[in-house]
């Protein structure tokens, strides 16, 4: 097991219920620990798995500050109530203010960052340059490709520089090539800050398992309405976090089919 | 043209009789006038329409002045000919009916167009702003007074055409100060229907010209406006 220290809990969510003419969710409780790895800015990498009308979007937007639930609460950073704004979230079809242009969406974000105050220009081209997109600063979203739609949500996301990032479904609808881009991309930003935690809601079980730390599979126990936690697996533990062509490997295909069993 | 010119007999014109008063109306002083007159009063109504449509569209948000919007829509319904005794006690002079009778005319299909862009917004512009931070006024200020200017810009276009098919209705109630309305009512008054149709022509492509002008406008202070379009056909 690669050597490592869980420090403090940076989120945790406590009896999270949500109902609307039926439960939605109940009961769901975990929290996230600062990951400490030594000789890395090792940030944290968490998926959450459920199949699809499971009620994966409701947990996404509940964690993201934009929906309330019906009880319980999510809190961040010294037990503070997590609340719209707290958290980056990147939406599913990457979604960008279509009448600004990329360095103006990303003006924007980076102006509520305020310790980026005075160097928003220079950081906006700093991480252009980083994520390949400083020729692209003058486009409009609609003359983007996917992938690159991709990249300014991630930037836009980072200027604003909360230590979370929520990303609903980022592998869906990417082809093969886009998909090893887009699980770089996310690996390097784990690897930015100690504090950076990114939060998959997918159901792409391989991708999202290859690049994260901790697995919260969420579905339904029999004779109960509602969705919740079933199981948490600590990849770390396992040894398959944190390294690369894990998917090769005969120990994760068996982590695999014990998710598809659970789900 | 070929069918008009068949059916033409001796009440109506033949397309050759129209076409030549449709080039001499055009070399007189007489229809640059009162086009001019028209015009003016035309995007003046327009101005002070939008502005009016922008405030109630705008405040829509909340709800009383989203029942408001929603009976101004209901107003689409009600007939300028019956309310014209009204407005003439309501106003000044002529110049001012006319304007007013005007704006009252526009403003029910500006706000109705307006409350269908709202209406239709992507959830998820509200959600980007909410994301980064923005409090309630950033996010109206960027969603909808900002993201959706080229569809204000849009109405306006469409809309253009419903002022001015009015102007002329209007323009007959005060003919003090002349306009296409009242020359084309003076022509209906001595049945001269070569000019009538003549001057319906010069209506027919000033209302084209600025319909294209609206749309290149849009294009050039709203470059993302054509993409969306490109992308939609």
């Amino acid at each position: 097991m690669t050597n490592h220290t869980k420090a403090e809990i940076i989120l945790q969510v406590n009896d999270v219920q949500l109902s609307y003419d039926r439960p939605v969710l109940r009961d769901i409780n975990f929290c996230i620990k600062n990951i400490i790895r030594p000789g890395f800015q090792q940030g944290q990498v968490v998926t959450l798995i459920g199949r699809s009308g499971i009620g994966k979007t409701q947990l996404f937007k509940i964690l993201s500050g934009l929906q309330k639930p019906t009880s319980g609460q999510v809190t961040i950073h010294n037990n503070q109530p997590v609340k719209a704004g707290d958290m980056g979230v990147i939406f599913q079809n990457y979604y960008l203010f279509e009448w600004r242009t990329v360095h103006q969406s990303l003006l924007l974000a980076a102006r509520k960052n305020k310790s980026l105050a005075g160097q928003e220009k220079q950081s906006i081209d700093q991480l252009a340059e980083q994520f390949n997109l400083t020729g692209h600063l003058n486009l409009y979203p609609q003359q983007l490709s996917g992938g690159q739609r991709q990249r300014v949500s991630i930037m836009q996301q980072l200027l604003k520089g909360s230590d979370f990032i929520l990303l609903d479904e980022p592998f869906s609808g990417l082809d093969v090539c886009m998909l090893d881009k887009a699980v770089e991309l996310l690996l390097q930003v784990s690897l930015s800050d100690e504090l950076k935690t990114l939060i998959i809601v997918s159901h792409d079980i391989e991708t999202s398992v290859a690049i994260s730390d901790t697995v919260f599979i969420l579905g339904n126990e029999e004779g109960k309405a509602g969705a919740t936690i079933k199981k948490e697996i600590d990849l770390i533990e396992r040894d398959l976090a944190w390294q690369k062509h894990i998917q090769k490997e005969r120990r994760f295909m068996e982590t695999i089919e014990e998710i598809k069993t659970c789900l | 043209m070929l069918l008009w010119h068949t059916l033409s007999d001796g009440l109506i014109p033949k397309p050759g009789k129209v076409a030549e008063a449709f080039v001499h109306l055009l070399g007189t002083k007489l229809l640059l006038d009162n086009v001019l007159v028209s015009l003016l009063l035309t995007l003046k109504a327009m101005l002070f329409s939008i502005l009016i449509t922008l405030v109630f569209a705008y405040l829509s948000v909340i709800p009383f002045f989203k029942s408001l919007a929603q009976f101004i829509v209901k107003c689409r319904y009600l007939t300028l000919t019956g309310l014209i005794f009204i407005f003439t006690l309501l106003t000044k002079d002529g110049s001012q009916l006319k304007l007013s009778l005007l704006v009252f005319g526009i403003v029910p299909f500006f706000v109705t167009s307006f409350l269908s862009v709202i209406v239709t917004i992507n959830p998820q512009e509200y959600d980007l702003c909410k994301t980064l931070g923005y409090n309630n006024w950033q996010t109206l200020y960027e969603v909808i007074i900002i993201g959706k200017a080229d569809q204000v810009f849009e109405i306006l276009r469409q809309n253009f055409a419903i002022s001015w098919l009015m102007i002329t209705m209007v323009e007959g109630l005060s003919m003090s100060e002349g306009g296409i309305g009242t020359l084309l009512i003076k022509y209906n008054k001595y049945n001269d229907l070569t000019n009538v149709l003549a001057l319906q022509l010069v209506i027919f492509v000033i209302g084209l010209c600025f319909d294209y002008l609206l749309g290149a406008l849009r294009h050039w202070l709203f470059p993302y406006s054509k993409l969306k379009t490109a992308k939609a056909s």
